[in-house]
């Protein structure tokens, strides 16, 4: 009727007309935030190369996937954050001293192939940092398997160099997981609870990491569920083993890959009981790889292997409003 | 007292801020005209009247004979003008009986009948021919909730007044005005029934109602009957969330709240069946509330069933230039609308007038699968695999995952970062499922249209040989 402003635009939509403050910028906003001290620690502790390779990183992550959107005709969708979030990632767990040409390489690798060939946000099966690490982890094995140690482990670098021959500055595979040359005492502990070790940029300081998990968990960003069961699947198995098991859960990439690996949207289960199935699962292989496989280290190749189930895991949903359980029904009958 | 909850649901702001505090204004369209639908709840009435004759307010000029349908009564004494095809308060267009009042408000109601004394046959037949429907929302004709099963007993009946859709205030205002009536409505209810217990929920965010309505309660002297608290969440005031929170007890999936012994009613329901009975006044004037940013004026009021909206402006509500959303109903499960020449009907409990800041205006972008969907689902459903399995044509999948189940309550679309339009998906695949449904019937009524004449082309050739 003439009586509402014809000059007006009313908006016919459907119901909820109004919708809660969350927006998925909002959500890649606080995981960066999450992974800041992250990335200052790691800067700190490695230097130049480290920043290198962030900067490097997340740069090619945004321009490689402009690049396939410009090219196969969609709307440019960098806005949304998620490409900066896989490229702080990926250079969160390569090793500082890596080629940057190699970063850019596994960059490309992580937001074309990985991301957008699959959908792009939201549509990927594996995590596009993980896959962008792997491919790096096979193509350059040397590059991929040298760790520099931290500047503040002065002492570690004379007992380890004198222990693997002199290489200077740099151990291969040092991880705690495969170098039996590292006496473990308190110090030990401690050292990597800081991150005082070699070992990736990001991956290294336990402590940076579980902040940002109770950062990450308060802020409702991501479920403690996974996380927690790989964690503690990881611990439970190596005590069975009979290892160490404050050393297992403290080493190599296993926070790290619990915290922000198994937590990725797009590529875990979007259920609750998915996710618990999810950690237990990621632990378990971890351990296994760790134990009885060829590499050192399992984090990486047990969340791959878990994305791939996870289109499974999401069947496992909760029980629907007014499904009584059969075992029940049939009691009253 | 103990706060009853159920496990989900979101907290939307509550804006109820608006119209809090203002008490309920009787108002008449400027026109003297109404516009009132053949049919509001219930199957498709038939007209009784026709256009010049002369009609009383309460009487009935809509009805239909099948025991699913509620009869529609003039809210107004004048002429039939006009019956034509209208926009709705529900989006939807139907045919509308235009009145025009001839100023002299000549009431004609069914004789008082004293709910206690008499039968539950007299009752129910009260209750349908005074057209009462469910003013919550769904508009279910009220005399059939009352009617259950007779496999199918009633233990207890609950009031609802949760009222949990953000801006509406209009119960809030009823309990304060009316509670002696909504408790009397509440008794008859349950007397109808035949329930040994009887419930009024609300949600705490309307504590300042307790001394109201336990006042009101004892001077029943119904000692069956007691308040129950609940948390302030949506979807509280859902039939089933509402029942979950104080019951503890689930509907069954396809099933009705009378399979688990129980029967929910809005308190504006309630006030109507009381009115049937004491003053034998059909269901023909709507309390609602007019709020929203863009309303100058929000406030509750009472009004013929009928009223076009337009015919309110801007004598009862002045708008504001901002205004980009119309809506009938609250934020979460109303209607836009495009216009504001719809009539408001039995089950408008408001009119929304939102400017761009308080309406989400956003397009939707990528799920990007975080699952706060499946967290805050009333139903326990699983949003987001649902609109997945539907977009890969999978609904077998998709039913698994709880299409059928959906309440449509919006709190999934609500949480959504992606803003995701979950439920109008879900909605289609709905309408999908049913047309699936109905073809299946269709092909069985067919096969066994077929069986048919092949067994009697059995039988003849059969006994030939």
């Amino acid at each position: 009727m003439a009586k509402v402003k014809t000059s007006n635009e009313l908006y016919i939509s459907p119901s909820p007309h109004i919708t809660g403050p969350e927006t998925s910028q909002k959500i890649m906003f606080l995981v960066i935030l999450s992974l800041i001290p992250l990335c200052i620690y790691g800067v700190y502790l490695f230097g130049l190369p480290a920043l290198l390779t962030i900067g490097v990183a997340v740069v090619s992550c945004l321009v490689f996937e402009a690049l396939f959107q410009v090219l196969t005709k969609q709307s440019i969708l960098i806005k949304d954050g998620s490409a900066i979030v896989s490229g702080i990632m990926l250079a969160l767990v390569l090793p500082p001293q890596l080629p940057l040409w190699m970063t850019v390489l596994g960059a490309a690798f992580a937001m074309i192939v990985a991301k957008a060939f699959f959908g792009g946000i939201g549509a990927n099966v594996f995590n596009p940092a993980l896959t962008g690490r792997a491919f790096l982890f096979v193509s350059f094995p040397a590059a991929m398997g040298t760790w520099p140690l931290p500047r503040t482990a002065q002492s570690l670098v004379e007992t380890v160099t004198s222990a693997t021959g002199g290489i200077i500055d740099e151990v291969t595979s040092a991880t705690a997981l495969s170098s039996s040359s590292l006496i473990v005492d308190s110090k030990t502990y401690f050292d990597f609870f800081i991150g005082n070790r070699a070992g990736c940029i990001g991956e290294s300081s336990i402590a940076l990491i579980l902040l940002a998990f109770a950062f990450l968990a308060v802020t409702k960003v991501i479920d403690w569920r996974a996380p927690l069961a790989m964690v503690a699947t990881v611990a439970l198995a190596s005590f069975l083993a009979g290892g160490d098991v404050l050393m297992a859960m403290l080493s190599g990439g296993l926070l790290f890959g619990a915290v922000f690996m198994a937590t990725d949207y797009a590529t875990s289960p979007v259920t609750k009981k998915g996710r618990l199935v999810f950690g237990f699962g990621a632990g378990l292989i971890t351990f296994l790889i760790r134990q009885f496989g060829g590499y050192p280290e399992g984090v990486m190749f047990s969340i791959l292997i878990m994305n791939a189930l996870t289109p499974f895991l999401n069947k496992l949903i909760p029980q629907k409003y007014g499904y009584i359980k059969p075992s029940k029904k049939v009691a009253k009958k | 007292m103990k706060m009853h909850t159920f496990k989900g649901g979101v907290h939307p702001p509550e804006k109820k801020g608006f119209t809090a505090d203002k008490a309920i204004e009787s108002v008449y369209p400027s026109t003297n005209m109404v516009s009132i639908p053949l049919t509001m709840g219930g199957k498709p009435n038939e007209l009784l009247v026709s256009v010049g004759d002369t009609v009383t307010r309460g009487q009935k000029i809509a009805d239909n004979t099948d025991c699913l349908s509620a009869p529609v009564h003039s809210s107004i004494s004048g002429k039939v003008k006009k019956i034509e095809t209208k926009l709705l308060a529900d989006g939807s267009t139907g045919q509308c009986i235009i009145i025009e009042g001839d100023g002299q408000n000549i009431e004609s109601f069914m004789p008082k009948l004293d709910p206690f004394t008499c039968s539950k046959t007299e009752a129910l037949e009260r209750v349908r021919e005074a057209g009462i429907v469910g003013m919550g929302g769904a508009a279910f004709p009220t005399h059939v909730k009352l009617f259950p099963p007779k496999e199918k007993p009633i233990s207890v009946v609950i009031a609802n007044g949760a009222e949990c859709e953000p801006y509406l205030t209009i119960d809030d205002m009823t309990m304060q005005e009316r509670a002696t009536n909504i408790i009397d409505g509440l008794a008859i209810a349950t007397k109808i029934v035949g329930a040994p217990k009887a419930l009024l929920a609300i949600e705490d965010n309307k504590k300042h109602l307790l001394p109201i309505l336990n006042e009101a309660i004892e001077k029943s002297g119904n000692t069956e009957l007691s308040l129950v608290l609940t948390k302030t969440k949506y979807p509280q005031g859902g039939e089933k969330s509402l029942i979950k929170a104080v019951l503890k007890k689930e509907v069954p999936s396809c099933g009705i709240p009378a399979d688990i012994g129980c029967v929910v009613l809005n308190v504006n329901t309630l006030c109507a069946i009381s009115d049937a009975f004491r003053l034998g006044k059909p269901l023909i004037d709507r309390p609602l509330t007019i709020s929203g940013a863009a309303c100058e004026n929000p406030k509750n009021i009472v009004v013929p069933i009928g009223t076009v909206l337009a015919d309110l402006i801007p004598e009862t509500i002045r708008l504001k230039e901002d205004l980009v959303k119309i809506l009938s109903g609250g934020p979460m499960m109303g209607v836009s609308l495009p216009n504001t020449s719809f009539p408001i009907a039995k089950n408008t409990s408001g009119i929304l007038f939102l400017n761009k800041k308080e309406t989400d205006l956003t397009t939707e972008s990528q799920c990007i699968s975080c699952g706060r969907c499946i967290d805050v689902c009333s139903c326990r459903i699983t949003p987001v695999m649902i609109v997945k399995e539907l977009a890969a044509g999978n609904m077998a999948e998709a039913l698994r995952y709880g299409l059928m189940d959906c309440v449509e309550c919006g709190s999934c679309v609500y949480v959504c970062p992606a803003h995701v339009q979950l439920i109008q998906r879900i909605r289609t695949g709905k309408q999908i499922r049913r047309s699936e449904i109905a073809q299946e019937l269709q092909i069985q009524e067919k096969n066994l249209a077929d069986c048919g004449k092949v067994m009697e082309a059995d039988c003849g050739c059969g006994g030939d040989k």
